[in-house]
């Protein structure tokens, strides 16, 4: 066992060295090598943080809402249906929501307001972007204008945690009362319906009942919205993916051809090697760790590369192609998620094509007769 | 004792191009002497010696080892002589790592590494230790006066320095048989009476010599145990125990 | 057809050992009907350095096979969100005829090609290439299954079509479905634990017996190999349930994921180790006698059973960990 580590690690260093010896070659490959990982690891973290995020949005919204609908427009929902939804066997309650968005004209912002039932009168909850961008904090007033071109003055009571932020960075909370005023919005209507279930199994045979019950109604199941977004990104991931095969395939070649034309001092050097005592196999590990060597190195650093580019910069090169979805906010930082089989597919789709490339050169390579060293 | 009977080498064999480089060659060479194999390039005295080395396999005949050390353990026990003509690379591979020792023509040192590790490089698919064989490495090197030069580039030795790099290479893995091919060629007369001072040291170890050379100055050498003169591939006259 | 990064992925892994494959298997006829070790011709030499490639591209099979295995696991558990009803993996899978033979084919093709590079191994330990035939009698059998595997796998993703209502987890192994996994999840605890654990009884007994003694090897062999299928058959009946705490949720492939902290992949890593090297151990059986191998393939083999016998302990002492301190006790009445 020994011996075999050993072996290892003596060809290993000597990979190395060879490595550095042709610097030149091998910094073109690596950096042909690097592009193509950073692309494509930047287009699955950032394809995957979209779905994270549809999926952490998603994550607090109910089983189902109930949307009205008049001539294929979204309506509001009477406040009344929500007494007889109830009385449909196997619901457990349901919810007339409020909600609406709010443009500040001070700087363009869009604001999210929900009506929460608990919230008193004149005092809001506001999100940490909604602070910062009005530079406030708990205790101040913030100014809103209602629809009636009224100014209203509401007392700040907590802001969220920006640990939330992706949620509720741009919310804000106020009261019924205060969400009829502020809207002009009228009574006895709600934005839609929020339908609470018994058993998650029931839910499309109820929605089936609402939507005959109730003309015009459109019920809307969570795992359909999921489902939907999910599908998008997958989508639009393996287009975009499609169409970075060309530079991924582009790459093979190049990396092909760098592993063939073995440089006539190379092919001297092997030579040596297998003259003074390395064998096929020996070569072949030669080989194997001087592409492991750059495959790893291009991997990482690709990686980390494309984890500051969709994490920190959020995606500058992708994000007009991907996003371009109008229910992901304008500005918003990625929550950074990166898991075990990102990396696996990264790997699958980057390495093994690449190392399956130059088995056959690098075999090539290894089984120069031992004895070319003597013929001159 | 190294045993060949009936050795052909051909290239290209069913083309037009087809050549005889060794042609029906039966020889015995003894151990612990100096065999010089004489006679103008394409001769088939280098393509004899890869064949000998284990380097290349002849397209007919056999070739024994008899008494080799390390060949044994791919025998069973009790088995005195290796027939090593048909097998696989890997084994030829292992019975002319530990047994074999090349010099050659060109010296085939690798540039860009140091001397030291020039002369480790056999010794690294082994397996072994790296601290052992750096070592004796350095033993080697000390030995053949170029302690100083360990950490230099390949590039920037003399032809005499380089000589003495690949000889000390060739001894990294303490073979009992050393072959050189043309050892002399690219030697002034000073460095090859030099080399042969070394060849009759190497003797004095107990090591078996072979070398092909059409040098007065090796195979005139008062050091020479047998003298094989070869022409065309094949041998003409074969002297031992001058 | 999903264009699911990961599914593109395991397609291209699918293309690239099929190719591989068919290269090999190429060069393997032309070995088999060209070989002669007696030559030194440079048709021999040329055939003898193609083994060097062949056992290469093997190698890298392998290592492929394994990793698209889990891979092709996770991404149904990935995908299950776009088909109403589905779970997790077992409903993906289900979601049409191709998804469950891609995934058992690859799970055989990952046993063969371990096999197959046992034989190698060995093979290339003796100096007069004494398994040349039976090695690649042997990579003809592997290669039109790789093809076989790849093809099944493009079937399915071909196939696929989001929002095809799909049988869950709960549905597909419950007790009405006469689904091959449904039949397995039918099977009562009691004579399911019980089998579990003489199999491995057994198969450690007797791999002590070849272990210490190099005896009943083929018996081994056999019992390992029933073993390793019997411990399948536990993970769905009840070793999963005790993992998930659940009385009702057999499936074999959750146990892969997070909330279990991946435990799966040391049972299944564990289990297919041990099932290559005890099916290795029976394979080279034969040839013991083999002259140049006389005195290699017997201490191969010792190694092997060792790992078969390391491998299923370690397997067991989990399933016995998780039955002791898992919240859930199964009774008999279940």
């Amino acid at each position: 066992m020994n011996r075999v580590i050993e072996r290892h690690l003596n060809i290993l260093e000597f990979t190395l060295a060879s490595l550095l010896r042709r610097k030149g070659r091998n910094f073109s490959l690596l950096a042909m090598y690097l592009l193509v990982i950073f692309m494509l690891a930047s287009l699955l973290f950032f394809v995957t943080a979209l779905k994270r995020e549809a999926a952490i949005i998603l994550s607090d919204a109910p089983d189902m809402i109930v949307q009205q609908l008049v001539a294929g427009r979204q309506d509001l929902v009477p406040v009344a249906y929500a007494g007889e939804i109830a009385r449909i066997r196997g619901v457990t309650a349901v919810t007339p929501r409020l909600w609406g968005y709010y443009y500040d004209a001070f700087n363009g912002a869009n604001y999210t307001i929900i009506a929460d039932d608990a919230a008193e009168p004149d005092r809001v909850s506001i999100g940490s972007g909604v602070a910062r961008v009005r530079n406030l904090a708990v205790g101040d007033l913030l100014p809103l204008i209602s629809y009636d071109k009224v100014p209203v003055m509401l007392e700040i009571g907590t802001v969220f945690p920006s640990a939330s932020d992706l949620i509720a960075a741009d919310l804000i909370t106020v009261s019924p009362v205060g969400f009829h005023h502020l809207f002009n919005f009228p009574a006895g209507q709600a934005t839609d319906l929020a339908v609470t279930v018994r058993n998650p199994k029931e839910l499309s045979t109820i929605a089936s009942k609402i939507a005959s019950q109730f003309p015009g109604s459109r019920p809307v199941l969570k795992s359909e919205i999921l489902r939907t977004y999910q599908s998008v990104f997958n989508w639009r991931g393996g287009m975009t993916l499609l169409l970075l095969t060309s530079a991924l395939l582009s790459f093979i070649i190049f990396a092909w051809d760098k592993a063939t034309g073995l440089s006539a001092e190379e092919r001297k050097e092997i030579g040596i090697l297998k003259s003074i005592g390395w064998e096929t196999s020996d070569v072949l590990l030669l080989k194997f760790w001087e592409g492991a060597v750059i495959s790893l190195t291009a991997f990482l650093l690709g990686t980390v590369l494309a984890y500051g580019h969709v994490f920190f910069l959020s995606a500058p090169l992708f994000a007009q192609a991907l996003k371009g979805w109008s229910v992901i906010y304008p500005r918003f930082q990625l929550l950074p998620v990166v898991d075990v089989s990102q990396l696996t597919i990264l790997f699958f789709l980057t390495v093994v094509p690449y190392t399956t490339a130059t088995i056959l050169p690098c075999w090539r390579a290894a089984t120069i007769d031992p004895d070319a060293a003597m013929r001159y | 004792m190294i045993e060949l009977s009936g050795i052909t080498k051909s290239f290209n064999s069913g083309r037009s191009n087809q050549f005889t480089a060794v042609d029906n060659v039966s020889l015995v060479v003894k151990q612990q002497q100096v065999t010089v194999f004489k006679g103008p390039s394409g001769s088939g005295k280098t393509s004899l010696l890869t064949m000998i080395g284990c380097m290349a396999r002849p397209t007919s005949g056999r070739i024994f080892l008899r008494g080799v050390a390390a060949a044994i353990p791919f025998q069973g026990d009790g088995v005195e002589a290796v027939e090593i003509t048909s097998l696989p690379e890997r084994f030829l591979n292992e019975i002319r790592r530990s047994t074999f020792g090349f010099i050659f023509q060109q010296f085939n040192l690798v540039k860009g590494i140091t001397v030291l590790e020039n002369v480790m490089l056999p010794a690294y698919p082994t397996g072994e230790g790296r601290a052992l064989f750096r070592a004796r490495a350095l033993g080697l090197l000390e030995q053949f006066g170029l302690s100083r030069h360990a950490a230099q580039k390949v590039e920037l030795l003399s032809g005499g320095e380089s000589q003495r790099v690949a000889i000390a290479r060739s001894l990294i893995n303490n073979p009992s048989i050393i072959i050189a091919d043309e050892p002399t060629a690219h030697l002034d007369s000073k460095l090859s009476h030099e080399f042969m001072a070394i060849v009759g040291r190497l003797r004095g170890e107990g090591k078996s010599v072979l070398i092909a050379s059409h040098d007065p100055i090796v195979f005139d050498s008062p050091l020479v145990d047998a003298l094989v003169e070869m022409r065309d591939g094949a041998v003409l006259d074969s002297r031992g125990e001058r | 057809m999903i264009l699911h990064p990961a599914s593109l992925a395991l397609l291209l892994i699918a293309l690239l050992v099929s190719a591989m494959g068919g290269y090999a298997g190429y060069y393997g006829m032309r070995i088999l009907s060209r070989w002669d070790p007696q030559s030194g011709s440079e048709g021999q030499l040329e055939l003898e350095r193609r083994t060097y490639l062949i056992s290469t591209i093997m190698n890298y099979i392998l290592v492929l096979e394994l990793m698209s295995l889990f891979l092709f696991v996770y991404t149904a558990d990935d995908l299950h969100t776009l088909f109403t009803g589905a779970m997790c993996a077992a409903g993906t899978l289900a979601v049409n005829s191709f998804g469950y033979p891609a995934l058992l084919l690859k799970i055989v093709n990952f046993l063969l090609a371990g096999v197959w590079l046992i034989v190698n191994y060995v093979d290339n330990r003796g100096y007069d290439y004494p398994l040349i035939r039976v090695k690649y009698e042997l990579l003809n059998l592997v290669v039109p299954l790789l093809i076989l595997e790849s093809f099944l796998l493009f079937a399915y993703f071909a196939g696929v079509k989001p929002d095809v209502i799909t049988s869950c987890c709960g549905s597909l192994f419950s007790q009405q479905s006469g689904g091959f996994s449904g039949d397995l999840a039918s099977l009562p605890h009691l004579p399911m634990q019980i089998a579990f654990f003489s199999g491995m009884a057994l198969t450690l007994s007797s791999g002590l017996v070849f272990y210490l003694k190099g005896r009943a090897g083929y018996l081994f062999s056999l019992v390992s190999t029933v073993t390793f299928l019997l411990a399948v058959a536990s993970l769905v009946s009840f070793i999963c349930l005790y993992i998930y705490e659940l009385p009702s949720h057999h499936c074999p492939f959750c146990l892969l994921q997070k909330e279990y902290s991946y435990i799966g992949y040391f049972l299944y890593a564990t289990l297919f180790s041990g099932a290559v090297a005890g099916i290795g151990t029976g394979v080279l059986m034969p040839f013991r006698d083999v002259g140049s191998l006389a005195r290699i393939i017997p201490t191969v083999q010792r190694h092997l059973a060792a790992v078969t016998l390391l491998c299923y302990t370690l397997f067991t002492l989990i399933t016995v960990w998780k039955m002791i301190f898992s919240a859930l006790k199964l009774t008999t009445a279940f």
